[in-house]
């Protein structure tokens, strides 16, 4: 009998389609964001406010990850940006040959910011690698404010953490003072963003924010300043 | 987390291994998973039982070793045991953006004949 030394990495079909990716995007020069967060937090409804306001001044494309509907894609295409649909049959994450496939059929050539919207799942996403610049995470006050605590790798790996449904902060028992201590406790370097999508706050503060990062990508020129 | 398609994909680069090495039979994999992927070793066990009936692996058993969380700190450059919740360097006291080990997902080594 032998021992064999492999060393090798278990998601490494991913990561090597996931580079590919990557770097086609960056030749580009598209800022890519992977949004994630579980069922019902509002990435759909952050995504069209953000796209509404911001698609006189970027280019922007959508990637829809869902399990079996075109129903985000729909509403996202009624704004009048690409969208490539992606439905992953019941998977619960987007991987990097999805996302190959998606940017097969977009015409990428005057994008200059792509959002990949991921499964809704606050476990798995977190572990694929999509070729993506930045994890956003959204996360809704009516889901509780021990969600950073007890699912720590998605919240742990996002650049930045949106706090979404303020409106409804008043009817929950969420706890504020908590959520900025851990989410400070995981990820300490993290933009956070408190948005309602009904009363339209903090959405402005959002889309400069993102289109500091689109400029910064396309090597500091500030189309995005008015 | 998705243990069935880890597990699936280590018995493909296994069996590759194994061809390339010419065996025949695989008595053990050995993994090292990291303390912060988020993989159960309870599943991973599951899931290795499962999948591995009617391939090369159907005798192997599974070996998983932990791999512990390390941070390094970009100010004074100690590495230092880091948990989800717990990254301040114990020197300066700053929150350590860079993750040295506990990601890890491999195929560490193989036994076979």
């Amino acid at each position: 009998m032998s021992e064999i030394k492999v060393v090798a990495n278990i998601l490494h079909t991913n990561e090597e389609i996931t580079s590919q990716n990557k770097q086609l995007l960056n030749e580009k020069g598209i800022y890519v964001i992977n949004m994630m967060s579980s069922p019902g937090s509002g990435k759909t409804s952050l995504l069209e406010r953000v796209i509404s306001k911001l698609k006189g001044k970027e280019s922007i494309a959508v990637i829809e990850g869902d399990l079996y509907t075109t129903k985000d894609a729909e509403r996202i295409e009624a704004q009048g940006v690409p969208v490539v649909q992606i439905n992953t049959g019941g998977a619960c994450h987007l991987d990097g040959k999805m996302i190959k496939g998606a940017l097969d059929s977009l015409n990428l050539d005057n994008v200059n910011l792509l959002v990949i919207e991921n499964v809704g799942n606050l476990v798995c996403p977190a572990a694929f690698e999509l070729g993506e610049d930045i994890k956003i995470t959204v996360l809704s006050t009516a889901e509780g404010n021990d969600k950073p605590l007890k699912y720590p790798r998605m919240f742990e790996n996002s650049g930045a953490i949106i706090l979404n449904k303020m409106d409804l902060l008043e009817f929950t028992n969420f706890n504020k003072i908590e959520f900025y201590k851990d989410i400070n406790s995981l990820n300490a370097h993290a933009a956070i963003f408190e948005t309602s999508c009904v009363k339209d706050q903090g959405i402005d503060e959002l889309c400069s924010w993102i289109c500091q990062q689109v400029d910064n990508k396309r090597g500091g020129n500030v189309a995005c300043q008015e | 987390m998705h243990e069935v398609s880890i597990i699936q994909n280590v018995i493909e680069i296994v069996t590759q291994k194994a061809i390339e090495n010419k065996l025949t039979k695989i008595n053990k994999v050995s993994l090292r998973i990291g303390e912060l992927s988020g993989v159960m070793p309870e599943s991973l066990n599951f899931a290795f039982d499962s999948c591995i009936e009617g391939t090369m692996l159907e005798e192997s058993t599974l070996g998983i070793e932990t791999v512990g969380a390390l941070g390094e700190c970009m100010d004074c450059n100690l590495e230092f045991p880091i948990e989800h919740f717990d990254k301040l360097c114990p020197n300066c006291n700053k929150f350590c953006t860079s993750v040295v080990r506990g990601y890890e997902l491999y195929v560490n080594t193989i036994e076979g004949d």
